[in-house]
């Protein structure tokens, strides 16, 4: 067997892993979802379907349209190293990851709606935030920071300065540069960025129920909710089966034609540049405006409302004014118990070892739709990704439940069918750069294959792998539906034990457990960035006023 | 830790002192008990799986299509669900000789009422309390109400207002337009009024006065002709029909011990006497027909939503 052509045997492994991890995570679950849909379906169409699929599809387009270009723009923005305040800005705009979705609507009616912030304030209050417009808006706030996640790493990883530089002295502006190279050899990631976002927004959940609910907007999921949610009663679990095995074909019709047909026309030829990536300076007045854009961005998307948050967790009670008189660490008290410290460690180790089995799983698949017959890998992710919690908790149950019931390791293989995808996509957008020459040229240089990886393929991909695995990590850290479905004795998460401690939707005790998870991530990520820089400061002048 | 007598039922194996308990029931009321049952059974061990209700029915729709139901006791929070199981086989054909003391209109042959919610009137410090619940509907005042397909309480609460002659559909169609607004659950309802969103609302007493402890700026009204009960039934698994552990746990649940327990976490219990959380004296409550709410749930659940849209 050559040595040099990609030995048969790796790729055949490769493939076959594929086949039985897809086999495992999604296929099984799904098809058992199926058979109940199939073997028991009352025969009645639930009403209201169809005003919920669309109400669905629309705001899913709506919000994809929306979210993806304020990613965009934000990667753009915030890839200069000579932006003031960046490493913070980058911070600030990845905040919203960090809130439970159900805290993060709350948060918003408290900054904009009737006597919030703004109303007490400025007498001043938005009627439409509990509404469909409110739940859009909302949505796209919190999906933004995942567009620019996965377009901001892609960024990283394909930089062409070069380029750039060539266009402005050609004579284009610094918005024609922007569209016609940068985001241009940015598109594999900016449509994983759209798939990735249309596909989560099908499956919000928390948004829609807790905005939508009061202007009597439904979609499937909270439709599917409501379903589970009344009596015991065999028909109204089918119906809600059958309602997420919609979801999921409405979601392959969606993505299939994107992945199959879409992303091969996008990718570029061209190998990355092995330089460091660095945007062009820009104009002090442009960088003027951007910053300040910027800051207003964040300012009324994640400082108002979290805000809001910060002062809900040490407010005694909900109505009283945040004033320091009425401070105090009661919620605090809820949330830091020995009981909680006991699952907060079994929370951690489960959110690390997600996310890294995660990061391993979409990189196999990443390499997996290089190939023809693996392209409909990548849309079989999306499916899991789609089903809300509680019926994805249902499939694996079915699935695996005889033996894995009430185990940790029930609670991890959700963990992985979920976010399989939003560990995929971000590795998909970045790894298309990187032909395969580069590694063949290692390898008739004599690498080995390990080394071939480590040095060639791992470099320009770093940025793309960490991004992925901190997505999945910081999910998988607040995750409270399917675990609160799935754990037994000795496998409660930090979510199942605090938010479980009183009814669900007490929002005092949630809001304080988002700033310790805040704090908690915050700290050592601050720490690494402190040391990273004190290790490569030599090598780079850092501009005035930043930190 | 020895106890000092043996209780006559305990016999040699361990595993049949184990016993697993399904519940929508909150941490602070149900942990207590269970300790309490620890305590006054020497070597019984409770294994715990609290969810929401809608958490719980998936988990026990996925248990039955996977190798049976992993339930010994179902503590359910409204008794429509648990008839749901009844009628599928799951739970039932037992009760305690405790449930002798708790009223009759608490239980049924097949399981009886651990515990109790109240729907009331939550209302802002500045509105005035809803005298009757047909004070609710009011110009100029945001109401808010739970959705019934949602929360059992909320449904139970429909099904009373629909069958009652005085109100019937009709109370939602005048609430629906003086502009009241609909959400997910009593919990919402109380943060809501609490926040400030609407002016006053339908709630669990229990969700309300949490609030009024917290010190937010909310009260608590019965409304005349009376607060809706719904109790919360206890049921035996048919398939542990036979285990002594879970029988035992069910008796303390519903006798005095487990009733006073229940009391002081700060849920209402069903047995007469036991002190538990504030009832203003002389309160008036009222008891929804279960039966005809089950029968008729579609229909009643149909007319709602014809009024408040979704």
């Amino acid at each position: 067997m050559s040595r040099v052509g990609r030995p048969a045997g790796a790729r055949t492994g490769t493939a076959v892993a594929a086949v039985v991890l897809l086999a495992v995570l999604v296929g099984y679950p799904l098809l058992r979802l199926a058979l109940v849909a199939a073997d028991e379906w009352p025969g009645v169409r639930p009403a209201g379907l169809g005003e919920a699929l669309r109400n669905t599809v629309v705001l899913a387009g709506a919000v994809t349209l929306a979210a993806v270009p304020v990613g965009v723009a934000l990667a753009l923005v915030l890839r200069r190293p000579d932006l003031p305040g960046r490493a913070l800005w980058q911070a600030a705009v990845l905040l919203p990851l960090l809130v439970p979705d159900f805290v993060l609507g709350y948060s918003w009616t408290q900054a904009y709606a009737r006597a919030g912030f703004t109303d007490t304030l400025l007498g001043v209050h938005w009627a439409g935030l509990l509404g469909p417009a409110g739940v859009w808006l909302v949505l796209v706030v919190n999906a933004a920071p995942l567009a620019y996640l996965v377009v901001a790493v892609a960024l990283a990883a394909r930089a062409e300065p070069d380029l750039e530089r060539a266009a402005r002295i050609s004579g284009a502006g610094a918005a024609t540069t922007a569209v016609t190279v940068t985001v241009r050899l940015a598109l594999p990631a900016v449509a994983a960025a759209g798939v990735l976002v249309f596909v989560l927004t099908l499956g919000s959940f928390a948004i829609p129920q807790v905005l939508g609910a009061p202007a009597g907007f439904r979609t499937v999921t909270t439709q599917i909710y409501a379903d589970l949610s009344l009596g015991g009663d065999p028909t109204s679990f089918v119906r809600a089966v059958t309602l997420a095995v919609v979801l999921v074909l409405v979601t392959a019709a969606c993505t299939a034609p994107a992945d199959v047909l879409l992303a091969p026309r996008l990718r570029s030829q061209r190998p990355a540049d092995a330089r460091p990536a660095a945007a062009l300076p820009a104009r002090p007045a442009v960088l003027r405006g951007q910053t300040l854009a910027l800051g207003g961005y964040a300012g009324l998307t994640a400082g108002l409302p979290l805000a809001a948050l910060l002062l809900a967790s040490i407010t005694r009670a909900v109505g009283v004014p945040p004033t320091p008189g009425n401070w105090a660490l009661d919620h605090f008290r809820t949330v830091l118990t020995p009981r909680t410290a006991e699952a907060l460690g079994r929370s951690l180790a489960l959110a690390l070892v997600a996310a890294t089995l995660l990061v391993l799983l979409g990189g196999l698949v990443a390499v997996a739709e290089r190939r023809r017959a693996g392209r409909t890998a990548a849309t079989l992710t999306t499916l899991t990704l789609v089903l809300p919690g509680s019926t994805l908790a249902v499939g694996l149950l079915l699935a695996y439940g005889r033996w894995l019931s009430g185990t940790l390791t029930l609670i991890l293989l959700a963990y992985l069918a979920k976010l399989w995808a939003v560990a995929h996509r971000p590795i998909a957008g970045a790894l298309d750069r990187f032909p395969p020459d580069e590694l063949r040229a290692a390898r008739v240089s004599g690498a080995g294959a390990l080394t071939a990886v480590r040095t060639v393929a791992l470099p320009p991909l770093a940025p793309a792998l960490l991004g992925a695995w901190l997505l999945c990590f910081l999910t998988a850290l607040h995750e409270v539906t399917m675990s609160s479905l799935l754990y037994g004795p000795g496998s409660e998460t930090l979510a199942v034990v605090v938010l479980n401690s009183q009814e669900l939707g007490r929002i005092g005790p949630t809001a304080a457990l988002s700033v310790v998870l805040t704090v908690l991530v915050a700290l050592p990520a601050g720490l690494l960035w402190w040391a990273s820089r004190r290790w490569s400061a030599p090598a780079r002048e850092v501009p005035a006023g930043v930190g | 830790m020895l106890a000092a007598c043996g209780e006559p039922t305990t016999d040699a194996g361990t595993a049949a002192q184990d016993l697993t308990l399904y519940t929508c029931l909150s941490d602070e009321t149900v942990q207590p008990v269970i300790a309490a049952f620890e305590d006054s059974a020497p070597g019984a061990s409770v294994d715990l799986f609290r969810a929401p209700t809608g958490e719980l029915n998936a988990r026990v729709a996925a248990d039955v299509r996977s190798g049976g139901l992993r339930a010994d006791v179902f503590w359910g929070c409204d008794p429509l669900t648990v008839q749901d199981l009844v009628d599928q086989g799951l739970v039932g054909g037992w009760t305690p000789p405790e449930a002798d003391a708790i009223p009759a209109q608490f239980r049924t042959a097949d399981y009886v009422g651990a515990h109790l919610l109240y729907m009331v009137a939550v209302h802002r410090t500045d509105v005035p309390a809803p005298a009757t619940w047909a004070d609710l509907p009011a110009a100029g005042r945001t109401v808010a109400v739970p959705d019934p397909s949602v929360a059992a309480s909320a449904l139970g609460a429909l099904g009373w207002f629909a069958a009652d002659p005085g109100y019937g559909l009709d109370f939602y169609q005048r609430l629906a337009d003086a502009g009241a607004v609909q959400v997910r659950t009593p919990d919402e309802v109380t943060t809501g009024v609490a926040q400030g969103l609407y002016d006053l609302g339908m709630t669990t007493a229990n969700s309300a006065y949490a609030a009024v402890d917290d010190g937010s700026p909310v009260a608590v009204a019965w409304p005349q002709p009376g607060a809706v009960a719904v109790y919360g039934p206890v049921a035996l698994a048919t398939a542990s029909a036979d285990s002594a552990v879970a029988q035992d746990f069910i008796s303390f649940a519903v006798g005095p011990e487990g009733q006073q327990t229940i009391g002081a976490s700060g849920s209402y219990p069903t047995r007469p006497g036991v002190t538990g959380p504030s009832v203003p004296a002389g309160a008036p409550v009222v008891h929804p027909d279960w039966t005809s709410i089950a029968a008729d749930r579609d229909a009643v659940l149909g007319g709602y939503q014809r009024v408040f849209g979704g």
